[in-house]
Order: C-alpha cells, then structure tokens, then sequence
C-alpha cells in the first residue's frame, strides 16, 4: 500500500511542470531575484574549488584502486559518496539562491553524480576565471579614469579603451551568464527530471489516463446493461409469466393469488429500476446537489455512515460526480466486504482542492487494482486528482481523494 | 411432456417450473448452470431441455455451448434456447446441422406462456421452434437483391410462420386463411425461391433457414 501511494505522487509529480508552474506553488521563492542569483552564481565559483580538490585529492588518491579490477566496485562507491555529499551543498545552493525545486526522492545514478560534480568544478573555474577578468577589468577602467582625470591621457585614446573594454566587457558578463545556465541546466538534468523528460510523462500520464477513463466507462456500461439484464428483464418475465398464468389460471381462486403476485412483482420491478437508475446516475446529484446525494448514499446503505460535510462553495459538476461516485463506491465496497460496523466520510474543501476520505472499521485488505477501486482511480486521474488507499490487512481501510477544483 | 431446466436467475427458473408444473409437465430438475444439468443429463433422458444462453460462470454462451452438446450427445432430446437478445450467430449455429427438436426464443417470449408453450410442443414433436424476431431478421438482412423482394406480403408471411416451425395448419389458423391457400402460397414460395419439394416441415425450416442465411 505504500509504495502504491507513493507511485500516485509520483504520478502527480509532473504538475509541478518545470520553473513556471512550481512558482504557483510558493510565490515567495520565486522567482529569485537578480541579485539574488548573482550571489548564488559567485558561490557556485566557490564551490567549485572544492570540488575540483576533492577530484584531485581524492580522485588521484583512489586513482590505483579505481584502476585495479578487484578494488574498482568499493572505490568507486567512496568516491560518489562523498561526490553525493558534495552535490547535496550544490542542490541547497540552487535551492536557496535560484529558487529551483527539485524532486524530492528523485534517484541520481551515481554516473550522474560523478558527471554533475565534474561539469560543475570545471563551469565553476572557468566562471571564476571570468569573475577575475571581469575584477580585473573594473580595475583597469578605474586606472584609465584616473588617468583621463588627470589629462594624462589623449581623449582619442580614452575613447579607444573605452571601446574596447566595453567589448571585453561584453564578452565577459556574456561568458558569465552562459556558464551560469550551464550550471543550472546541468543542476536540472542530475538533480531531477528535464523539462523534455517531463512533458513526456505528463503526455504518457495523460494517455494513460485517457484510455482508463475509456475502459473505466466502457466496464460502468457492462454493469448498467448487466443490472438491467439480469435484474429488470428478468423480474418482467417472471411477471409476465405470472400473468399468463394468471390467465389461463384453472380456479378463480389461483387466478387471484397468481394475479396478486404478479401485483407485487410490478412493485419489486419498479423499486429495482428505481436503484438501478440511481446507480447510473442519481439524479439528487443535479437538483439538491452533493451533500443531498451522499445523504442519499448513506440512507441506502446496509451499514450506518457518518457523514461530515464541510464545503460552503460551489463545486464544479465533474468534482460532485467524481466525489459522489468515490464514496458511494467506497461504501458500498466498505458494506460488501469489509466486515465494517460504520463508516465515516469526510467531504472538505481546502482552498482550490476538495478532499474526500471514506474510512471503515472493517478488517481491510482492499486490493487497489480491483476493478472497483481502479474505475474511481481513472476517474480521479481524469481531473487530476490523486486517489490513495490504505488498506492494511487487519484494517482499517481508508480511501482518500484530492480532486482539483481548476 | 419430461423437462429439465437450466436457467440463473432464481426468479425466473422458479416461475418456470410452477407454469410448466402447472400446465401438467413433470419437471426432473432446475439448475442454476449448465455444468449441472449436464451432469444430470448422463443420469437421466428429459424429453425437452430448456435452458439460458447466458450463465455462470463468464455469462456468454456457456448456454448454447451445453446445448450444441446436448444435440451431439444425445440427438433424441429436444431443446430450447432461451436468449436475452437476437444472436443471429447463435441460432444459426444451434440450426447449423440439422432443425430438428430445437428451439431458439428470445426471453420475453416466456412470459407469452401460450407461445412458449407451443414452441415446447413443436420442439419435443420433432419440430423446431425459431423466435419470429429472429425470422424477421433473417428475412430483412436477406432482402436486398434477391428472390425474397419478388414474394407478395401474404407469401412473406406464410413464409415466416413456416421459418418459426410451424405446421401448415398452425399456419392456416395463425394468418386466418384456409389450410388449401396455405399450400399454395407455400408451392408459390418453393417456385420463386427455387426450392425442391421435400416431405417433412422440418426440412422445409432448414431449407428455409438455410436459404435465408445464405
């Protein structure tokens, strides 16, 4: 059940899609500003010298080891553990100073790592060297406007350096910004998904979510034709074979009682079509809205429900389905199988996302890739949401739902 | 008449044996799938078996599956298929070898009890019993382009009656015509639909049907 959650954050994780869209999330870190990043870029320079040493000390230490088949395995291991240590610093750094967020249990393979940590030194180096040319360069210009106030100089020749230096200067803050998105860009390839590798799972997850929302409409068909088959057909013809028999009935008296079976029968007919629409689509839903609808849910069910209600706003109709339809198939599941004595269900919306909970006492074990259970989590997918179930063995069993209100 | 009956839903097998009960039949035994009435069937020889296409376990044709068997097995037992819906495929394939002791009905016929009843009658008599919807669609689907157009209304009619297995005088009283036009509309059937003559209706069915699947 665990790791059945944890695949469905995963599987949510694509929302926060690239730089622009984790910003919604929280708006004080981003985006970081200018000074902010400088900052960020100059401590990226000094960061790099620890990692060009440790390369060098480290990596010329371990070099016979690294060379040496039987040593290679164990070697390698120290070396990208403390390369691990060391790309953490990196990935608190982007974090503080560049506002990036990164996956939070996105596995790094230790190749990445190594290569991270290297591209990193080097683009750090090169930047510092850049940094020094640009002090450098502040330096000169300083001498030539001493010079220029003490008329030492010729105005053509000011002219001449301000040219060039502005050139250089160019150049510089040029080479500067380009190694600082090579070490963002590099940060964002070993620290979590790229941007291209994120789209894809977002159209892989979309897909995938599509065609269950077919299937999950395709076997909700199955059951509504099933339900009218086997139930409404066949008590008809069990009532109208009591009705031909009524009629060719040897005694008034056997007429009559076939015929006041046949009375009743007309009754169970109806009260089964009754359910059986309701099922497909209770129609509460649109004239008294959802908190009607689940009242209805819980007066229809075997087992008592408590039903805590807590929305004020209106929600859109896809969320009152799918809310409708997760706890009515929750509990229904929960009076079928679980063995429970009562049920709670919890409907609240926080800011923007509605959440529902349905827990049972019941001795759990539900599987999550049931057809039930899965039906309502293509269902949730279809708005984005995120369905978990716990379900220990032993129980208890606990359904929750978040359905995004866009 | 010794009946067997093979059908899922508990209403319905119950309200079957009462009428069959009810109109004197004797009834060896009522199953809820065809497994055990096949087990029975190797215990004990019912004169007509009627039974659901669709049963436990994976409700599809488990049904017309025991009844192929049946007919294999034991040639000399009648059934009758009750079906939820028209399957041409199934009734084709229930009339494929010969149509002799075999119904095909759509459910809600049984609750026409006269009609289910005769369907019974012809089935153990040697006949065969084929829903008129069934016929009806047989007929229509095979109505573009061929002899069937050239057929005047009253001919369609007779014809039909004669695809659902009744006998000329079922059908004389049925279209409240006389037994001799019946057989002439029938000898002006044969002619247009290039039939040969042949003696017993089953037959005739099978030609019928033959032709019309064709």
């Amino acid at each position: 059940m665990q790791g059945d959650s944890a695949g469905i954050t995963d599987h949510h994780m694509p929302g926060s899609l690239g730089q622009d869209d984790s910003s919604q999330g929280d708006a004080a870190k981003l985006p970081a500003s200018w000074p902010r990043r400088c900052a960020g870029t100059f401590l990226g320079c000094i960061t790099a010298l620890p990692g060009f040493l440790y390369f060098l000390i480290v990596g010329t230490a371990l070099g016979p080891f690294l060379l040496w088949p039987p040593t290679r395995t164990s070697a390698l291991g120290i070396l990208v553990a403390g390369a691990r240590r060391l790309t953490t610093l990196e990935r608190i750094r982007r974090a503080a100073f560049f506002g990036d967020r990164f996956p939070e249990h996105y596995e790094v393979s230790d190749q990445k790592i190594l290569r991270y940590l290297a591209g990193h030194a080097l683009a750090g180096l090169v930047s510092s060297v850049v940094v020094a040319l640009l002090a450098f360069g502040v330096v000169l210009a300083g001498a030539l406007m001493g010079g220029m106030l003490q008329g030492s100089l010729r105005w053509h020749n000011v002219l001449g350096q301000m040219v060039l230096g502005g050139v250089l200067l160019f150049l510089d803050l040029q080479g500067l910004y380009s190694l600082a998105e090579l070490d963002a860009r590099t940060a964002r390839e070993c620290f979590g998904p790229s941007e291209q590798e994120l789209l894809r799972q977002r159209v892989h997850e979309l897909a995938a979510s599509r065609a269950a929302v077919v299937q999950a409409v395709d076997s909700e068909r199955r059951r509504i034709e099933r339900d009218l088959h086997d139930g409404i057909q066949q008590r008809l013809v069990a009532l109208g074979m009591l009705l031909g028999r009524a009629r060719r009935g040897r005694s008034p008296e056997q007429a009559d009682t076939l015929l006041r079976q046949a009375h009743q029968e007309s009754r169970n007919i109806l009260a089964e079509l009754r359910e059986v629409t309701w099922r497909v689509y209770p129609s509460a839903l649109d004239s008294l809205g959802l908190k009607e609808a689940l009242g209805g849910v819980s007066e229809r069910c075997s087992i008592p429900v408590r039903t805590e209600f807590d929305v004020t706003e209106e929600l859109p109709q896809p969320v009152e389905t799918a809310a409708y339809f997760i706890v009515s198939e929750s509990v229904t599941n929960a009076a079928k199988h679980s063995r429970a004595t009562t049920v709670s269900v919890r409907v609240v919306l926080h800011g923007r996302v509605l959440t529902v909970r349905i827990q049972d006492n019941g001795v759990g074990g539900a599987d999550p890739t049931g057809s039930g259970l899965s039906g309502l989590r293509s269902r949730v997918a279809a708005l984005d949401g995120v369905l978990r179930v716990d379900s220990p063995g032993g129980g208890p069993t606990t359904i929750t739902a978040d359905l995004p209100c866009a | 008449m010794r009946l067997m009956i093979a059908e899922d839903s508990t209403l319905l097998r119950e309200g079957l044996v009462r009428l069959l009960f009810e109109e004197g039949h004797e009834v060896l035994g009522a199953f809820g799938d065809a497994d055990a009435l096949l087990a029975e069937m190797a215990l004990r020889r019912p004169d007509v078996v009627v039974l659901d296409i669709r049963m436990p376990p994976t409700h599809t044709d488990e049904g017309l599956r025991a009844a192929l068997e049946i007919r294999d097995r034991w040639p000399e037992t009648g059934v009758l298929v009750l079906s939820q819906h028209i399957e041409r495929n199934y009734a084709a394939q229930l009339l494929a070898s010969n149509a002799e002791r075999v119904g095909y009905l759509l459910k809600d016929r049984v609750a026409q009890v006269e009609e289910f009843l005769d369907a019974l009658e012809r089935v153990q008599a040697g006949g065969a019993a084929i829903d008129p919807e069934v016929v009806r669609q047989l007929v229509i689907r095979t109505t573009h382009g061929d002899p069937l157009t050239r057929l005047t209304p009253r001919e369609r009619s007779v014809l039909e009656a004669l695809a659902q297995g009744h006998t000329n005088t079922a059908i004389a009283q049925k279209l409240h015509i006389s037994l001799s036009s019946v057989e002439k509309n029938l000898n002006m059937i044969f002619e247009k639909l290039e039939l040969s003559h042949t003696t017993g209706y089953s037959r005739r069915i099978l030609a019928v049907l033959r032709y019309l699947e064709s």
